[in-house]
């Protein structure tokens, strides 16, 4: 038989040792179904590994996929240090990528490369903020449950999505296939490497958790949002206006999010197509997590899981296996991180017959 | 009577900064009501955790009727059937009253056999007349309330040991008394209790033995019979001041807040405020007595802007502070002290300093342009421990390790720092040793003298009476009367605060 003690704090070890843990457990999953599979799962987990680190390209494009992440981890990070649980960045993402295309596809006449990039990525972040602050509005006037409308925005924004890339915004000449145009040059992120697609968005993502650190540290803001996030009864009684915080956070949220979307579209993809990677928003929340919502953590958990998807993509072509994989990973170590909360609080103990 | 049925050897507990118990050797004998005292930070409530199996001890045994045991957690000492109460209490507020006297307990099936509950209750309740609303949910009942559900969880429990860390300190007098009486006749069948208290006089009231610790140690104990209050106090602190209560301030004319007619709804129907008048004068110190739960938290939260009013004015030197938000009324002059420290004094797990500069955190020098300036926060939380006499070990550490009357003397202190022009305060003193009670109506005093003003909220009449020029009574959300200290006494107070017209 074994036990639970309540702790008082937690052991520095164990919060380390945890997230680990979590991710072996979610490979140890990973593999067992691609045993399923028939295929050596070793050889898989080395092709992974090889095509996320094994060379300086692979690398590069494990940057690539780290980039969204950080960017989005970085704001979710303020909102959920309020316990202010924003699922929607995968929205938030998408109404970027929507924002910042209207301006390449249809306002780029006459605009020099940096003043259009600068509009993209103005416009971008509007659009993510936008779309976090409808949720956050209902949650202060009408006390609606932000986990819930979050996620609905979600499905609203990807069928905004659909319906330009089928309708309205459609490339009369991509043989239906439900894309925009090509953006013109003036609208694409300059890459900083060559050889590889990492572009300028690398920088927009270093200062982002720059920023947020720093604001979460060192600012006022940071200090409120941690009242906030222990105890909003004593938040109030101090004079910190709750509600100001929290839409303060939830656009900053957004609007990295949005950035996001945009550093996508106008780095990677260079037009608007329903497949734009806003899963980022999904993995970003156990980014987040396996973080401890530190900003400077995150940038080592988005390269990781930067990693795991593009070696995820790679291995997928070269090896057959279903990218799928690399999804049950992500979910496996989210549960087994959201159930190690437990360890974190109690300590377990095994119980000797008498005491 | 002579069994001794617990008893502790040279228990010790080391926490990173400081040495909480040392060499404690402790018997609680069958059936004896046992006093634990000692100034704030003595150890009393760590050594009380230990034996109810929160934390471990860094060395020492315990034993139970004689044998060595090992209580590694709650669990275990409710098996050896030790029952505990805390300082703050656990329940939860939104469960029901009967959902939090089973909580834990595997015997009522997953689907809760209530009546099964019901039937043992009636049988406490015959037992001890303890009688409580099973069905109603815990954030609507009283404290005192609260403190008599705690002590059904225990028995429900069936405990044979009864722990209660200061039990008295949210009660009433008449609510003493008769958790008073539940505690005699507990004795009678034979269970022995740990009662730790900063009052005296219900140590000379209700305790057999008196075990006095201090910074650690146990220093003494010794049978009630054989001591007196004065002697308690000594062994407590070493030496008691006496209070200069002497009114230097001049009577004042002018009405520095004034309320008028405010009504105010709450979720718990009865609580709410019923269009209370109120007018307080420049240096005065104003009590508001009243049985917790009669409109005066609604009073003050409306006041300083916690709570929404549906009618009526606030007036505070001139200015309609009126549904204003909390800063504002705050930088107008407003300070609070609120009843509850752990629901809204303190982010209990932030740091010492993060609470210690809830109030001014946003103005030079702790910042600047947005930016927080953490030395100067900690120099400010120093200076603040040091003046306030706050025993503080480490102030990065998350506040809730603080003992009880610690955090309650940093909220007083960063409150009082704030210089208020009227300093709202209710229950003070709550949880602090005899000296620190002394030392802060002391400075409660100072402040008057120095023509601020002061509305005092407490159950505590001693201190009402005490410290207040006019005192307010509140019942039912309504003020009943006004009476000048000098012609109010104990008596005709409980009387109205009972609702009983005079
Ligand atoms: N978990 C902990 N970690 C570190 N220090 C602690 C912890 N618990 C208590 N302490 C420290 O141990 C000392 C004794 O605290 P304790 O709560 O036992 O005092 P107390 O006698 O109950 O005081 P009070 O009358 O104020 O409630 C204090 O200095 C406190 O800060
Ligand atoms: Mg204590």
């Amino acid at each position: 038989m074994f036990y639970f003690e309540k702790r008082q704090q937690t052991p520095g070890y164990l919060k380390a040792l945890i997230p680990i843990i979590s991710l072996l457990l979610g490979l140890f999953i990973g593999a067992l179904a691609i045993l399923i599979t028939g295929i050596n799962p070793l050889l898989v987990y080395k092709g992974l590994f090889l095509n996320a680190f094994g060379s300086w390209y692979a690398f590069s494009e494990t940057l690539v996929a780290a980039v969204p992440l950080i960017l989005i981890t970085s704001g979710l990070i303020v909102v959920f240090r309020m316990n202010v649980w924003n699922i929607g960045a995968y929205g938030q993402y998408i109404m970027g990528a929507i924002f910042s295309s209207y301006f390449a596809l249809f306002a780029s006449n006459g605009l020099s490369k940096p003043v259009m990039l600068t509009v993209m990525v103005i416009a971008s972040m509007v659009g993510g903020a936008i779309w976090a602050l409808i949720p956050t509005l209902l949650k202060i006037f009408w006390e609606v449950n932000e986990v819930i409308t979050t996620l609905l925005l979600n499905y609203i924004a990807l069928y905004i999505l659909k319906f330009l890339m089928y309708g309205p915004w459609k490339n009369p000449s991509s043989y239906g296939f439900p894309l925009s145009k090509t953006f013109p040059d003036t609208a694409i992120l300059p890459i900083i490497f060559k050889g590889t697609r990492l572009t300028i968005a690398i920088i927009f993502a270093l200062l982002a958790v720059l920023v947020v650190w720093f604001l979460i540290k060192k600012s006022k803001f940071g200090y409120e949002v941690r009242v906030i996030g222990d105890n909003p009864l004593a938040a109030r009684y101090a004079g910190i206006s709750v509600n100001r915080n929290i839409i303060i956070g939830m656009a900053i949220s957004g609007a990295l999010a949005g950035l996001a979307g945009m550093t996508e579209v106008s780095g990677i993809v260079h037009y608007l197509q329903v497949k734009i990677g806003a899963d980022y928003g999904y993995t970003s929340i156990i980014v987040a997590w396996i973080a401890y919502l530190d900003p400077l953590i995150t940038v080592l958990a988005s390269v990781l899981f930067g990693g795991l998807a593009s070696g995820g993509y790679s291995i997928q072509i070269t090896m057959r296996v279903s990218y799928g994989i690399v999804g049950l990973i992500e979910s496996i170590t989210l549960f087994s991180l959201v159930g190690a909360q437990i360890f974190l609080n109690y300590r377990i103990r095994w119980k000797n017959g008498s005491s | 009577m002579d069994e001794v049925i617990l008893e502790t050897r040279n228990i010790t507990k080391v926490f990173p900064e400081t040495i909480a118990n040392k060499d404690i050797s402790f018997k609680l004998r069958k059936g004896e009501i046992h006093a634990l005292l000692g100034e704030n930070g003595a150890g009393k409530t760590t050594l009380m955790n230990i034996l109810y199996g929160i934390y471990l001890p860094t060395s020492g045994d315990i034993l139970i009727k004689g044998k060595k045991v090992i209580i590694k957690n709650p669990l275990d000492a409710i098996r050896l059937g030790i029952g505990m109460i805390h300082q703050h209490f656990m329940l939860v507020d939104t469960l029901t009253v009967l959902e939090n006297i089973i909580l834990g307990l595997k015997e009522y099936g997953f689907v809760i056999d209530k009546k099964a509950v019901k039937k043992r209750l009636k049988e406490i309740e015959n037992l001890y007349s303890l009688k409580v609303e099973p069905d109603v949910k815990v954030w609507q009942t009283a404290v005192g309330e609260q403190q008599k559900i705690e002590i059904i969880k225990v028995l429900f429990r069936g405990a044979d040991i009864l722990i209660l860390d200061e039990p008295t300190a949210v009660l009433t007098p008449q609510e003493t008394q008769s958790l008073f009486k539940i505690l005699r006749k507990m004795k009678e069948d034979g269970k022995s209790i740990i009662f730790i208290t900063h009052k005296l006089e219900e140590v000379m009231q209700i305790a057999d033995t008196i075990t006095v610790l201090r910074k650690g140690r146990l220093i003494k104990t010794l049978p009630k019979s054989e001591t007196t209050k004065s002697q308690l106090a000594e062994l407590m602190v070493g030496k008691t001041q006496t209070l200069d209560f002497s009114r230097k301030r001049p009577k004042s004319n002018e009405e520095i807040l004034k309320i008028e007619n405010l009504t105010v709804h709450s979720d718990k129907s009865l609580k709410s405020l019923k269009g209370v008048s109120l007018s307080v004068f420049k240096g005065e110190i104003l009590g508001i007595a009243g049985i917790s739960g009669n409109g005066q938290k609604e009073l003050v939260q409306t006041v300083v802007g916690l709570k929404k009013a549906v009618q009526g004015k606030v007036v505070f030197n001139g200015i309609d502070i009126t549904n204003k938000p909390p800063r504002y009324i705050a930088q107008a002059g407003i300070n609070y002290i609120p009843a509850d420290r752990l629901a809204m004094g303190v982010a209990p797990n932030l740091s010492t300093i993060d609470n210690a500069i809830m109030r001014r955190y946003y103005r030079f020098p702790l910042s600047k342009r947005g930016i927080m300036n953490y030395r100067k926060a900690l120099a400010y939380t120093m200076m603040m421990a040091k003046a306030y006499k706050i025993k503080l070990d480490n102030p990065f550490a998350p506040i809730k390790l603080l003992s009880g009357g610690n955090m309650q003397k940093l909220i007083l202190a960063r409150e009082i720092l704030e210089n208020p022009k009227l300093l709202i305060a209710s229950y003070p003193t709550r949880g602090l040793d005899i000296a620190s009670t002394q030392f802060f109506r002391q400075k409660l005093i100072d402040i008057a003298n120095k023509g601020k003003t002061i509305i005092l909220v407490s159950e505590d009449l001693d201190e009402v009476l005490s410290l207040s020029d006019r005192i307010a009574v509140m019942y039912e959300g309504r003020i009943v009367g006004i009476l000048n200290a000098k012609e109010a006494d104990k008596n005709r107070l409980g009387l109205m605060m009972a609702g009983v017209k005079t």
